[in-house]
């Protein structure tokens, strides 16, 4: 194989690298914004007595654990427009798109966590004299946040990394980036081999964190 | 103001039926009256419903007939298909259960002190002052700011008293508090529970400690088939025994004790 190493030809255009990763960072951080504040929403309608919330909601859930990323960000980019007369603009589509397959699996985060809170600690709190509302807020909530937290971040690491698949839908991100420069320069080894590590630059501390976190539960639970 | 408030019981459990699902009987018209200052000490084979009996008294079972007063108020009561309970009488309530149910996100201070300032509104620093009391007289002083998980079991169990004690019971109910406890830490929760009765504290309580039985009851009721078989004194009921299950039972519980 004769074939060069080049690693100039990408440092010499590092600004539209930067200027994609600073979309896709704006992709994560928005789509992240959605996730954390609507999942929780979504996770109380999926635990909800009535029938007529839960039932919508998990289906919701279901169909964006069922189905892949890239075909839900496809039909979104393409069949939303259509069916519904609204196109918002690549950026905003994508955060949306993102937005709502993070919604559901972060639903997915709280619920389990909300479920995993002893039912002990409901019966103590019934003891105690505390109201259904109070036990909700200073026994169950407190608990089930701060177990959710480790998957909170993964998941949103999750959609830091799935945020690549907009590219194809022409959204310029890092990824999007990355494929222009390399079809310039020709030098796909150098440019796709530093756009991965850009990814691995942002996601290898949070999955430090991560685990950190899950040690430091792990240690304090028992 | 009527004829129940006449009554001379704390507690007066009166035919009460209570199952789990249609298939799941097991308490089958149980009658008790616990008079004010009773310590009694419920014994009984596993699985015949001791801890579903004082989780009824607490309120946290439905049940499917029967009633239950508490200081001549109606308390309990099975009406139709609801179960009707007071929750203002449950405050007056106590209780510690088997297994830890301390708040893992809150400090000891803070377990002691959560139900104080939600449920009666008292100000926090002064929680925190009886908190911190409660805490020195139980020897846990140093604790107050120490998290459940940097607790033995035995402080866990000896903060869950605590906290239920912030609510001033009238009645406190121990669901074998002691059976999840390495052998070494059994004592000194015994001896929390001790001081307690010696303080003229009402309580039911549940235990397969039949020394501690016999040193904390001023009454056994062997409960077996969700009915109560024999009530009576300690002495007599863990020593000379009239009926021939209670005989059996203490005969096998002290044997496996070697
Ligand atoms: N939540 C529950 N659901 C179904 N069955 C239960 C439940 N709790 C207890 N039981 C059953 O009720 C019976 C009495 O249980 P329990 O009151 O815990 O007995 P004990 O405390 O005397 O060992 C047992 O057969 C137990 O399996
Ligand atoms: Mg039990």
């Amino acid at each position: 194989m004769d074939y060069t190493l080049d690693i100039g030809a990408v440092t010499r255009n590092l600004e539209p690298l930067f200027q994609g990763l600073a979309v896709t960072l704006q992709l994560t951080v928005a789509a992240n914004i959605i996730g954390i504040t609507a999942g929780f929403g979504l996770a109380l309608l999926v635990l909800s007595r009535f029938a007529v919330l839960r039932v919508p909601a998990m289906l919701f859930v279901e169909f964006f654990r069922c189905t892949p990323a890239i075909v839900q960000i496809v039909w979104f980019f393409y069949c939303v427009p259509m069916l519904f007369n609204v196109f918002l603009g690549p950026v905003t589509m994508g955060i949306l798109a993102l937005g709502m397959n993070l919604t559901a699996f972060n639903a997915e985060a709280y619920r389990a966590a909300i479920q995993a809170v002893p039912k002990e600690h409901l019966d103590a709190g019934i003891a105690l004299g505390l109201s259904p509302t109070q036990r909700v807020l200073n026994i169950v909530l407190p608990q089930a946040l701060r177990a959710s937290v480790p998957v909170l971040l993964t998941n949103g690491i999750g959609t830091f990394q799935q945020s690549a698949l907009v590219a194809i839908v022409g959204v310029q991100d890092l990824m999007y980036q990355g494929k222009t420069l390399a079809t310039q320069t020709y030098r796909p080894i150098e440019t796709f081999t530093i756009i991965a590590l850009f990814y691995l630059a942002v996601s290898f501390p949070v999955s430090q964190i991560v685990g950190y976190l899950e040690r430091r539960r792990g240690l304090a639970v028992r | 103001m009527n004829a129940m408030s006449r009554d001379t019981a704390l507690v007066r459990i009166t035919d009460l039926h209570k199952g789990y699902g249609p298939n799941i009987r097991v308490l089958r018209g149980l009658n008790i009256e616990m008079k004010p200052g009773e310590r009694v000490v419920v014994i009984g084979p596993s699985g015949g419903g001791k801890s579903t009996l004082l989780r009824v008294v607490m309120g946290l079972e439905e049940i499917q007939g029967g009633a239950i007063t508490f200081a001549g108020q109606p308390y309990i009561s099975a009406d139709g298909r609801k179960t009707r309970i007071d929750t203002e009488v449950r405050k007056k309530i106590g209780m510690v259960f088997q297994h830890y149910t301390l708040f893992p996100h809150l400090s000891v201070l803070q377990n002691l002190t959560l139900a104080p300032c939600k449920v009666v509104g008292e100000p926090r620093a002064k929680a925190e002052e009886r908190g911190r009391a409660i805490l020195a007289r139980f020897g846990l002083e140093a604790k107050a700011d120490a998290y459940p998980s940097q607790l033995s079991g035995g402080q866990k169990q000896r903060v869950a008293i605590a906290r239920a004690l912030m609510l001033d019971p009238q009645l406190m109910l121990f669901d074998e508090v002691t059976s999840a406890l390495d052998p070494e830490l059994v004592a000194e929760v015994e001896q929390v529970i001790l001081n307690l009765a010696a303080q003229g504290m009402p309580m039911m309580m549940v235990t397969h400690d039949m020394w501690f039985a016999r040193n904390v009851a001023s009454r056994v009721i062997f409960c077996a088939g969700g009915v109560v078989v024999e009530d009576g004194p300690p002495e007599q009921v863990l020593g000379d025994p009239k009926e021939e299950r209670t005989r059996e039972f203490i005969d096998r519980v002290f044997h496996i004790k070697g």
